[in-house]
Order: C-alpha cells, then structure tokens, then sequence
C-alpha cells in the first residue's frame, strides 16, 4: 500500500490487433553495389591492384634505378619469360615435391609424438619439455648442422623441414586433444567407443580445428624454411640433383646475374605459392569442416 | 491420499522386479587438494516405467550418483546392479542426456548424431535401418525438416531436443538425465517438460532424472529421492505420480512443495551454523 505514494500507477492495455509495419525495410534485398561491397575477394583485389598501380606510377615518375627496383610490367615480363623459357614452374615443382617430402614425414613423426604425449604422462613430459627447447629455434639455424651431417642435398633440407614441422603440428594436436570437453568424452564412452576407434571417430574430429591449426602452421613454417635453405646453397642442390633447382635458387642465381627483374617475378612466385596453398587448399578444407561445423569463427 | 499413494506404489513393487538397484554406494572423487565424498551409503530401487527424480541441493552429490549409475565412476563402497548385473563400465544399456549442449557431436548433423549413436552402440548395423529409427525419433521430438543441420545453427531447447531423441532412440533400460533443461529459458523448460511427459505417455520408458528444482521433480517426477548435502544421503523418497503441470499451485501440489521445501531447509540452516562455526575458528 505504501508503495502507491512512489510509483505512477497507469491503466493497463492491451493491443486488439497489429498491424503490418509501415516500413519497407523489414527485409529488403540488398542492391547490386552493396552485395559487392560484400565480397571479401573484390576488396581484396581493389586493394591489389591500388599497389600495382601506386608502384607502377613510382618507378616510372621517379626514374628509380630499374636494379634497386623495376617496373611493374618489367617484373610480368620477367615472369612470363622465366616460365616460358626458364621452366619457372619445374622449379616451383621441384621445391614442392622437397616440401611435401619433408611435410608427410613430419607429419608422421608429430603424430607418433602426439599419441605419446596424448596416452602416457612419459610422452607427455617429453613433448613439452622438447617443444618449449626447440619450437623457438629457427629451422634455417640448423641447416649448417644439417650440411655436416646428410651432406649437401635434399637430404640436408628435408632434415630442416622436419624441425619446422614436427613441434607446430604436435603442439596443436596435443592441446586440441587435451581441450576435448569432458561432457563430448563422456558421450563418446556412453556410446561404446573405446581404443583406437575412440581416438578416430571421437577426439580427432573434435579436435580438428586445432589439429588444422598446427598444420596450417606447419607448412606455412616449413614454406619459409625451404625458400631460405633454397637460397642459402640453392647452387649447390642444382648441382647434385641435376634437375635444375628450386624456387630459391632461382631467386638467388637471378640476383647474382643482376637481373632484378626476374629475383621479384622469383619472389612473385614464392608468394603465389603460399597464397594459393593457404588460402586456397586450407581455407577449402576448413570451409568443408570447422566452418561447417560451427566450430571455428568465420 | 497417502494411504491411496501408499497402495499403489505397493502394488507396483509386488507385480514387478526393480531394474536398477543402487545398494549403499559411497562415491568418492579427488580434486587437486581434497578428496570429497560425493554420495555416503545411499541406496534405492528404480522400478520399470519410472519417472525417478533425484532431488537435492548443489552438493548433495546427485549428479556424481548418474555418473556412478552410467559407469563413469566406480563405488567405493556398496553396488549398483542393472537387471542385476554389476554395472561396471559406461555403456549403451544407460544412456546419458547432459545439461551441456555440447553433448551433441557438432560435426555430425542432427540425423548423424542419432545414427552415430544406433550404429557404434551396437543397435543396429544397417545403415537404412539406423536411418529410419532416426527419422521416427527426430519426428517424435518435432524437428522433422531439421535432420540435416548441424548442431550450431539450433537454439538450445532444439538442441536439447536433439539429445533426448539420440538417448530414446537408444532404447536404452534407463534413459539418465543430468539437469537436462537446466540451461533452457523458462518458457522452454515449461515446453520440454510437457514433451517429455508425452514421450513417457508414448512407450513408458524408465528414467532417472537429476534436478534441483523441487516444481521441476514434482511435475517432471513419479517418485522422488530427496537428497541432503556434503555428503549426499537419502533424507527420504516420496510418490508424485499423481502431481504435473495441471496442479502447480493447487493444495496437493504446494503441500508437497512446502514439505520438501523444509527437508532441505532445515539442511541449510544446519550447513550455515556449521560454516558459521568454522569461520569463527
């Protein structure tokens, strides 16, 4: 009763009918230039072909010298020249088959590791005390290492890649197993999953995203490694395997030739290739799984 | 009235055998600094057709008791017999809902989810036949037109849904449920206790069900084990076949309420004198 002295009491109501909203705006389509507005690929390109064009108009205004920096359309040129008559692409092959070399044997070490770390406290300890000392050294650090032990070779680059595989890829599995909520388990076990069909049809694919994690990262790392290994004694690998080098060597011999050109269309072409893996290859697998799933923020 | 209870529930245990005994079990688990005891030498029998609720407050070890009857856990003291069968291990013959939506296997879509469950539980091995057990229950729970989405693009109480048609589909002795519409909005909760009363209408499966609303165990419940906390023992067990939706706010019902409501109060002022008296120390 009391409460009436700070309170205004209104009369109640309630509404008979509602109609339509007035608006129409509720829900409208959106016109042609706000949908491509939309489209990340369209800003994307945008933006790419600002930078072509801001370095094409500085190189040719500025008269830089064309071998600290040349055009634009010098650099195409070049390119479409070394793959036309350098075999460019038999180089970027020969650089990928090292790479998926040393990537799937990696991979197979990780996951031996992994499965250590995953079932017994031993494993376990062993996976984060050898990650925590050799995850923060750079692979390229142990190529003279490498050179000493397997010679000069695909051997000594794989060994490399190995180093830049393993650790990214075993961490992520590990903590993406170990991340597996305990409720997702229990239904799993509810279910009679047990052993090895446990693993495969349960905490693999709810620890996918993770797992996808370390071997985006895995390669993107191992990518790096070999471009660098490549450059670092690139000659010597054209010479001992005969089939004309890698990417890197391309990039190196171009510049030990002063021509400028060709060392961007080379690093052009690292670029390509990583762009088109990552993003094209792993953002495939992703949009077929964790982004299907819910699992991942697009 | 308690006479009339009395009787029925008489004669309920003389025509049937119970199907899950649970025989003074004390459940104990560690966390990193105590061991706490869960659950000291309680014991009940759930009988076919059950709708069993174990009522009690946050401590009272309820939850951990579903755990020990899924074979999670095992007893350190006394057993827990299925069809009298020592349950040992988790297995298919108790299946489990969770409050948690993530029970649901989110890369799996809502059908997969059922037949994942029907194929490696050992239901059936067909995949056709998996497929139409999946599509009866998912029409059961009213999400016909849902069976090929995924988990996330569903609201909770779809979710939840999802779960209770996946543990149905089971068949299982005992369908166990742990708080399963504790995450939901009220007006959700209302709407999936309804449901779940229709399912039992259906084919009078035996569940256990976990909660620690006291309307939530009347209306959801047939008998009733009330719990009393740190550590969970049974204060008493109590009939509410007769109790639903239909009588909250009605005599019977709040008597009822009001009676229990006091059981568990009178635990709390104990527990507060107790804390009360530790804090002084």
């Amino acid at each position: 009763m009391s409460n009436t002295a700070t309170i205004t009491i209104r009369p109640e109501f309630e509404a008979d009918g509602i109609g339509k909203a007035k608006t129409d705006d509720v829900a409208r389509k959106l016109t042609l230039f706000e949908r491509i507005l939309e489209m990340h690929g369209v800003r994307k390109l945008t933006i790419l072909v600002l930078l072509i064009v801001a370095w094409e108009v500085y190189t040719r205004w500025s008269e830089v010298s064309a071998y600290i920096l040349p055009t634009f359309s010098a650099t195409a040129a070049a390119l479409y020249e070394a793959i036309i008559q350098e075999q460019l692409l038999w180089m970027v092959w020969n650089s990928l088959t090292v790479l998926v070399a040393g990537y799937v044997i990696g991979l197979i070490i990780a996951t031996i590791l992994t499965t250590a770390a995953t079932t017994t406290r031993f494993g376990n300890d062993i996976l984060s005390t050898l990650t925590a000392m050799l995850n923060p050294l750079p692979a390229i650090a142990l190529l003279p290492l490498a050179l000493l032990w397997f010679g000069l070779g695909v051997d000594a680059i794989i060994f490399t890649l190995l180093h830049s595989v393993i650790w990214p890829v075993a961490l992520n599995a590990h903590v993406g197993f170990m991340s597996v909520s305990e409720t997702q388990r229990m239904v799993g076990r509810n279910y009679g999953l047990r052993g090895l069909v446990y693993v495969a049809k349960l905490l693999v694919p709810a620890a996918f995203p993770q797992i996808l994690m370390g071997l985006k990262i895995g390669w993107a790392y191992a990518w790096r490694t070999l471009i660098a290994a490549e450059l670092v004694f690139g000659g010597s690998i054209s010479d001992t395997s005969g089939g004309g080098g890698g990417l890197g060597w391309f990039v190196f011999s171009s510049q030990m030739d002063l021509r400028i050109a060709h060392v961007f269309a080379g690093l052009f072409m690292v670029i390509l290739v990583g762009v088109v893996v990552e993003s094209v290859v792993f953002n495939a697998i992703e949009n077929r799984t964790v982004r299907r799933w819910g699992m991942q923020a697009r | 009235m308690d006479a009339k209870n009395k009787a029925v529930a008489e004669k309920k245990a003389a025509t049937a055998n119970p199907i899950l005994e649970v025989d003074g079990v004390t459940l104990q688990y560690k966390t990193k600094e105590h061991l706490i005891t869960a659950t000291y030498r309680v014991g009940f029998d759930v009988f076919p057709a059950d709708r069993f609720v174990l009522l009690g407050p946050s401590g009272c070890g309820k939850s951990t008791l579903l755990k020990g009857i899924a074979g999670y856990m095992k007893p350190v003291e006394g057993a827990i017999r299925l069809k009298g069968r020592e349950i040992s291990d988790p297995g298919p013959d108790r299946v489990m809902v969770f409050q948690e939506f993530d029970q649901l296997l989110p890369w799996k879509t809502v059908k997969q989810n059922i037949t994942f469950a029907l194929q490696n539980g050992g239901k059936t091995s067909s995949a056709a036949e998996a497929d139409d057990i999946a599509m009866e229950y998912i029409q059961k729970v009213k999400l016909a037109g849902f069976e090929d989405t995924f988990p996330h693009m569903l609201s909770g109480g779809m979710k939840q849904r999802v779960a209770i048609a996946r543990g149905m589909a089971m068949e299982p002795d005992v369908l166990l449920m742990d708080e399963p519409f504790a995450a939901l909005d009220a007006l959700t909760r209302l709407q999936m206790q309804k449901e779940l009363l229709q399912l039992w209408e259906d084919t009078h499966f035996t569940v256990i069900f976990v909660t620690h609303s006291i309307e939530e165990a009347l209306i959801v419940g047939s008998r009733i084990l009330v719990l009393s906390p740190h550590p969970g023992q049974v204060k008493a067990e109590l009939n509410a076949h007769e109790l639903n939706h239909d009588n909250v706010g009605k005599k019977n019902f709040s008597s009822v309420q009001q009676r229990i409501h006091d059981m568990l109060f009178a635990d709390r002022i104990l527990e507060d004198e107790i804390l009360a008296e530790t804090d002084r120390k």
